[in-house]
């Protein structure tokens, strides 16, 4: 059942700093005017690189029909790998009449002997939530029949957006999971990552570096995650939120309830990777780590910068706007100036409080409304190049820059040292590329 | 050869999209038509999200975005009338197309009856499609028979020389604009609704609208019923064809099942020339059956031997099928959803999902599927043809042409090349 107590506790969570602000993403949708997915979209993003689990959607076809095998979520896994794998009840009419229930005990059945996985992820959607389908009971009886972890995950996309919907799964998996196995040894330097899912392989650009360090991954929440592992979460020393403000929440109550404190840190970029390792290691307060963590860096840092030697050389004096959502509006700026170029302006206009606070930091020029903004700043400031989303597109072709659309689902990552190097050859080939000068060309029969 | 039935309790990697999805499609080939639909924020999400990386081009799309209070006690009205409040503050959409989902249908929403209220405001066609029934084609065809019912003026008149055409949801922009050009060298007054051929053919408009890019005007909709000759194509649109022609008695309707191949053409270009009381098509089309035939022959060496498996939505698994029978290739084919044309096929068929299409894959040579076939035929080392919704890893969806005798070439050139580079 959903549980509406919890849901409004989860959207005034006291630890997540913007839900002051009356524009945040908490808020309720607006009929005609709502853009954002669902809170069970929100939850099968947190959830779904778990590779040796099984995640079953309890509902019709809408859901998971057009979400499965959408993200490049990474993962190391050896046995079946279920991350790009769909399992579906596909409520039919029949169902709505008779209720679910049978047909959900079914097919875990059904998932538990043909794929063996490690547990399985029970997605309330809003029909079977709706016709009130008791899928407490049915995974507490699959659980006991099988002996795996079987968990429900209360998401209907009618309770809120994405980042509600984040927060419900790690509530799941809070509850569910973490605890509920105790590790062989216990690591002294062990962390949890929360909220990097491992998207192109984002989170392999800096786990062996941690490693080097000194630090060991307990579990992860959830890229390149394993059951087992994140059953043992509660062993970890430090939880480290990984550009993921949704899941506060989690980390606020592992505090509670196992005493284990929590950093937030971003990968994206030179400056902020080498600033993420120091936020953590400074959480050990061990001194030889620190040198050898400082060592490293220094390392690492020299080894990007040899590398962008031949971008560096077009990327000078190039001057950038970007214009996408989030704490994407602080941290791909970041990362852009690492590679040399200057960042004449962000948009905030879906921005935490919080994130606006960031941004100022890193970028001059905040702009509200970019759609009205962005195109008189190219021409003032004579900018190169525009990062935004596809419908930015048409302003780039007008003022004939170049453009790169940072919402697409990217192809490499960008995380890190290493990624840094692929944000500068997509944006030196943008730079490049005659295209934008050319595709907007008037025709010749118009003037 | 009609369905093997599938006895699972789930669908494991599934095929089938859903019926609000195919709406969604049809009100986008309607000019300045804003889809709405009538659901929780996410179903409108995903369907943007999934055309918008299938066609390459932007999406229109809004949702009335159902949220935990009204879902218990409103009966709807209040939600949609509030979305059209919210979109009419910033665009005039000369269409709202409202469709349903599992959610609103579940809750026993009445959509005619929220319609009603707001019919001074805004024109308003509602369809039903909760995603527990149907799938994509249904949602298309429901829709299409919405607007007919809806939108199309009484006529006293009957335009001989007046042709609708009604394209299932498969067709690609091209393909729609093809048939409309083989129609207009027999001079036809050509319509087709929804008209997908102006408005997600992958062109370069201005700016990015806030309605439907292009299409069927509601203008022209509305005088449509003066047409003499209605043309569906495809199985799922044939009650579509059957309505207009039962609400038109004076206008004639003309059925196809699919477009593909040499006796579906045959069939199309003989029923348009008794039409027109001409004894043969023009130039053109003459060379390019002649250009068929040829490349069946050039062909059937290695399609002959091919085992070809298709995973697609009914009618266009049929159509593929069919023209790949043609030349001889073996071929099993497992639709997305229930539809009459699975009584058709002449091999194998079966309602299911990606995991009976790796079950028969191994004994195959070739996958025809949409992109999540890529991760199967790569790990069998099977020749892939992507096809069906949704595309991801090719550009140019709207581009293709696989219909009428010239794109019946491609469609078996292109298998011929796939296979033969395998
Ligand atoms: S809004 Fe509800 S029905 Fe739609 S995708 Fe989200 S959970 Fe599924």
């Amino acid at each position: 059942m959903i549980n509406k107590k919890l849901i409004k506790d989860l959207l005034n969570e006291s630890a997540c700093s913007h839900n002051k602000d009356k524009k945040s993403s908490c808020d309720k949708p607006k009929p005609g005017a709502t853009s954002g997915g669902c809170a069970f979209e929100g939850a099968q993003i947190s959830l779904f690189p778990y590779a040796d689990a099984a995640h079953l959607v309890h509902g019709p076809d809408t859901c998971l029909g057009a979400s499965w095998e959408t993200r490049a979520t990474l993962t190391s896994y050896e046995g079946e790998n279920n991350t790009p794998l769909g399992y579906c009840t596909n409520v039919t009419t029949q169902d709505i009449i008779f209720g679910g229930d049978k047909k959900l005990a079914e097919a875990i059945a059904y998932i538990v002997e043909h794929k063996k996985p490690k547990a399985v992820f029970v997605y309330e959607t809003c029909v079977t939530a709706m016709i009130g389908d008791n899928i407490d009971f049915t995974c507490k009886e699959a659980r006991k029949r099988f002996g795996i972890p079987i968990v429900p995950v209360h998401s209907p996309g009618f309770v809120g957006g994405k980042n509600l919907g984040s927060r419900l799964a790690g509530e799941a998996v809070l509850d569910a999971l973490v605890g509920t196995r105790e590790p062989k040894e216990i690591h002294p330097f062990g962390i949890n990552l929360i909220g990097d899912y491992n998207v192109t392989g984002d989170m392999w650009q800096y786990t062996p570096i941690l490693e080097r360090i000194g630090i060991k991954v307990v579990a992860t929440l959830s890229g390149d995650g394993r059951i087992e592992a994140v059953q043992t979460a509660h062993t970890a020393k430090l939880n480290v939120i990984v550009c993921a403000k949704s899941l506060i929440t989690l980390c606020r109550k592992m505090q509670e309830r196992y005493n284990i404190p929590y950093v937030s840190v971003s990968f994206y970029g030179k400056r902020d990777t080498s600033n993420a390792i120091r936020s953590i290691v400074n959480a050990f307060g061990d001194e030889a780590m620190s040198k050898r963590a400082e060592k490293i860096i220094l390392e690492e840092e020299a080894k990007l910068e040899e590398r962008l030697l031949p971008y560096r050389e077009i990327l000078k004096d190039k001057k950038a706007i970007l214009n996408t959502g989030g704490n994407k509006s602080w941290s791909i700026a970041s990362a852009l100036q690492d590679i040399g170029i200057e960042v004449v302006a962000t948009s905030i206009r879906k921005a935490t409080e919080e994130d606006i606070a960031i941004a100022k930091t890193y970028v001059p020029i905040l702009m509200k409304v970019p759609a009205n903004e962005q195109a008189k700043l190219i021409d003032e400031h004579n900018i190169d190049i525009l990062l935004a989303g596809g419908r930015s597109l048409y302003t780039a072709l007008k003022k004939k820059v170049a453009f790169v659309d940072v919402n697409q689902e990217k192809k490499v990552s960008y995380g890190a040292y290493g990624g840094l190097e692929n944000l500068a050859i997509d944006v030196c080939a943008a730079l490049a590329n005659p295209v934008f000068k050319l595709a907007g060309k008037v025709a010749p029969w118009e003037n | 050869m009609g369905e093997l039935k599938v006895m699972k309790p789930l669908h494991v990697n599934p095929l089938k999209l859903s019926q609000p999805m195919g709406a969604t499609l049809a009100f986008l080939g309607i000019k300045n038509c804003m889809p709405l639909m009538h659901g929780a924020q996410g179903c409108a999400s995903f369907t943007k999200v999934v055309f918008t990386r299938h066609f390459n081009d932007p999406i229109t799309i809004q949702t009335t975005a159902v949220n935990d209070i009204t879902a218990v006690i409103d009966g709807g009205e209040k939600g949609i009338s509030e979305a059209i409040a919210n979109i009419t503050q910033k665009v005039t959409p000369e269409l709202v197309g409202l469709f349903t989902t599992g959610l609103t249908e579940t809750k026993g929403d009445d959509i005619k009856g929220a319609c009603a209220l707001l019919k001074e405001k805004q024109k308003i066609v509602y369809v039903h499609t909760p995603d527990f029934e149907g799938g994509l084609e249904s949602g298309w065809a429901l829709s299409v028979q919405g607007i007919i019912e809806q939108l199309i003026e009484p006529s006293v008149e009957c335009n001989k020389d007046k042709v609708l055409l009604i394209p299932n949801v498969n067709l690609s922009a091209i393909e729609v604009e093809k048939i409309k050009e083989s129609l207009e060298l027999f001079d036809f007054e050509v319509y087709a609704l929804p008209d997908l051929s102006d408005s997600l053919d992958g062109h370069l408009g201005v700016k990015q609208g806030a309605l439907s890019s292009g299409g069927i005007s509601v203008e022209a909709i509305k005088k449509l019923g003066d047409t003499g000759h209605v043309i569906t194509v495809g199985r799922s649109v044939k009650k579509c064809g059957e309505l207009f022609k039962a609400k038109h008695t004076q206008s004639q309707h003309h059925h196809f099942d699919t477009l593909t191949g040499l006796v579906a053409c045959d069939d199309f270009y003989k029923t348009l020339l008794t039409c027109k009381g001409w004894s043969k098509p023009p130039a053109s089309i003459q060379r390019w059956r002649k250009r068929l035939q040829d490349t069946l022959l050039d062909t059937h060496f290695a399609l002959g031997k091919a085992k070809v498996i298709i995973a697609d939505e009914p009618d266009n698994a049929y159509a593929m099928a069919k023209a790949l029978r043609e030349v001889g290739a073996h071929v099993e084919a497992i639709i997305a959803q229930r539809s009459e044309v699975q009584e058709l096929f002449t091999c194998n068929v079966s309602v299911g999902d990606f995991e009976e299409v790796e079950k028969i894959l191994p004994k195959m040579d070739m996958l025809i599927s949409n992109f999540h076939g890529e991760r199967l035929a790569h790990t069998y080392h099977k020749a892939l043809l992507l096809r069906g919704f949704p595309n991801y890893e090719s550009v140019g969806v709207g581009l293709r042409h696989n219909i009428l005798y010239e794109g019946s070439c491609t469609f078996l050139c292109e298998v011929n090349n796939r296979l033969h580079k395998n």
